[in-house]
């Protein structure tokens, strides 16, 4: 079980000396149960990468804790955490010189037999066999380094999964499958799933539909519910001027 | 015949750990240790008793040539003029590498002078790795010089490595590429402490369709100091790339200079620079990971110099 207990993630205001504060989140109480399958939404800049950047310990916590089996881990280390089970997909994957995803992998569990590492990949299905010794560089495609940053926060085998924008940049068809596998992942792990995303069908996949709008939480519940507040949020402001989900280019 | 820090040192910069199979020349302290020839592979001393001159008959496939030095006399300096002449169609790999050992508190160096003529469609593979160990304050130097000549449809591959332990480096390479070749050089520097390093490349693009790809990657520890001068001189039609990517680790400093000239319309040229700190996302995505701080940036470096 998480807990958000009164949660702030405060930084200065940008106008040069006017010694302001904003709080990106903004007093977040909430309570995730074990085993669920939770989407985030909200509009751009409203705070979901914050959030998730909060309980995986690469933000720092500025008022209120986060309560992780009972434990407050709100100052543990990024290393602490992911050694009680967190693991995070990371929106902007980070792009390597000289490492394999095969590289990440082995950092991610520790196996370097090459059996198990091909089982791994069975198991992540979305990744082909060709990626394994490819270098995580500047020259991989956005759908690629997605796939890839997935694949290794599943083959961690997290109790707690966060998956931030995991459909940006992958092609249409292999959105289907990318749900089916975290819906797999989660009967199987029974790992508390986490997945922000502004996709429909992610979006229906979810036990619980999380709105988050400037840095508080705007709504919980079912899709159904979701659905007029989504509306009148208009989840992407740029609908007009973009082409819409595939390919979109934007950092929403 | 080898001792125990001869045999570290051949392991660290020759992967040897006892002599090899196929030609080769082993040199100690400013003198020959040991040596083997083969059938297409001719190893000779220079009329001048400067060097070796290494003769690969044309034709000759998947063999190799293991020439490490090593030096673990005090105050000696040493230089070597060594040749190869690559024969046409051959295919070789070339394995150097100088490994220091330093006891004392005089100085000791090397520097090797390595020229490579690289006939019609001949490709060769050169390694390099330069290190230095032992207890002594002496200065370790290595300045070592490449000149690569490639005759039309030649490739040469040059992976150049200085593991550690060197406290003075002064690099030369310079190549002449005629049409149709293909010059990769992949040089890979770590420097710690007080140590400076400097690379010189000069690469003359002169023959129609020959390409040349430069990747640089240096990593500066403690108050250590790099300097990378590369020049890509184009005079026909052809591609270059150079490639350098500095990592700033406590103090260290780091300048580099890539530099294109087109004398040609049709050629290409392009270069990346960059220098900086190890990036944060790969540091958090690491931790994130479970590796902890310390262990994410050995990682990070260990990939980059890989
Ligand atoms: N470390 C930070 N310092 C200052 N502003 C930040 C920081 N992190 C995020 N922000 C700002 O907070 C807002 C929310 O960002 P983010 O959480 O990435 O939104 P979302 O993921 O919902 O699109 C944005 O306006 C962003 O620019
Ligand atoms: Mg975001």
């Amino acid at each position: 079980m998480l807990e958000l207990k009164n949660l702030y993630f405060t930084v200065p205001e940008s106008e040069e000396n006017s010694g302001g504060s904003r709080n990106i989140i903004d007093g977040i109480n909430f309570t995730f149960d074990d085993g669920k399958f939770y989407a985030i939404t909200g509009p751009n800049g409203s705070g979901k990468t914050s959030l998730a950047k909060l309980i995986m310990g690469i933000n720092p916590v500025s008022k209120g804790s986060i309560i992780y089996d009972g434990v407050d881990i709100s100052a543990l280390t990024i290393t602490e955490r992911a050694g009680a089970g967190i693991a995070y997909s990371f929106q902007q994957p980070a792009r390597f010189k000289g490492i394999t995803f095969r590289d990440l992998l082995m950092i991610a569990t520790g196996i370097d037999d090459e059996n198990k590492i091909l089982n791994i990949l069975k198991r992540v299905g979305i990744c082909p066999l060709s990626f394994l010794d490819k270098e995580v560089d500047a020259k991989l495609s956005g759908g690629e380094i997605k796939k890839i940053e997935l694949a290794t926060t599943i083959a961690a085998n997290p109790k707690l999964a966060i998956y931030d924008e995991p459909d940006t940049g992958i092609d249409l068809w292999t959105i289907g499958p990318m749900v089916s596998l975290l819906k797999k992942e989660l009967a199987e792990s029974k790992a508390t799933t986490i997945v922000v995303s502004h996709n429909r069908s992610f979006l229906e996949a979810a036990d619980i539909v999380i709105i988050i709008n400037s840095g508080r939480i705007a709504y919980s519940g079912n899709l159904e519910g979701a659905m007029p507040l989504l509306d009148d949020l208009s989840v992407c402001t740029y609908r007009d001027s973009c082409e819409g989900d595939s390919d979109a280019g934007c950092y929403r | 015949m080898l001792d125990a820090i001869d045999k570290t040192l051949l392991k660290t910069v020759a992967d040897l750990e006892e002599l090899p199979k196929g030609a080769y020349n082993i040199r100690k302290n400013g003198k020959l240790l040991s040596r083997h020839v083969s059938a297409n592979i001719n190893i000779e001393t220079n009329a001048d008793e400067t060097g070796i001159i290494v003769k690969i008959k044309p034709g000759t496939k998947n063999e190799s040539v293991h020439i490490p030095v090593i030096l673990s006399q005090a105050g000696l300096y040493d230089v070597v003029y060594n040749s190869f002449i690559i024969g046409d169609d051959a295919e070789v790999t070339i394995v150097a590498g100088c490994g220091i050992h330093c006891g004392t508190s005089d100085p000791e160096g090397h520097a090797g002078i390595h020229e490579f003529k690289v006939g019609k469609k001949a490709k060769v593979t050169y390694v390099e790795k330069h290190y230095a160990s032992g207890d002594g304050k002496g200065r370790r130097t290595l300045n070592p010089t490449t000149k690569v000549f490639l005759a039309e449809g030649a490739q040469a591959n040059m992976e150049l490595t200085q593991i550690a332990g060197v406290d003075e480096a002064n690099r030369v390479n310079e190549a002449v590429l005629g049409p149709d070749s293909l010059l990769l050089i992949t040089e890979r520097v770590l420097t710690d402490g007080d140590q400076t390093a400097v690379s010189t490349n000069n690469i003359v693009l002169s023959g129609s369709g020959s390409r040349a790809n430069m990747i640089s990657r240096s990593v500066m520890k403690g108050n250590s100091k790099q300097t990378f001068y590369a020049t890509m001189d184009a005079q026909n039609k052809c591609f270059g790339h150079i490639e350098c990517d500095a990592i700033i680790m406590d103090n260290g400093t780091n300048e580099t200079m890539p530099s294109l000239k087109a004398g040609h319309p049709d050629a290409e040229l392009t270069h990346e620079a960059s220098i900086g700190k190890i990036a944060n996302d790969q540091l958090t995505k690491l931790m994130s990971l479970g590796l902890t701080y310390d262990q994410a940036v050995n990682r990070i470096i260990q990939g980059f110099l890989k």
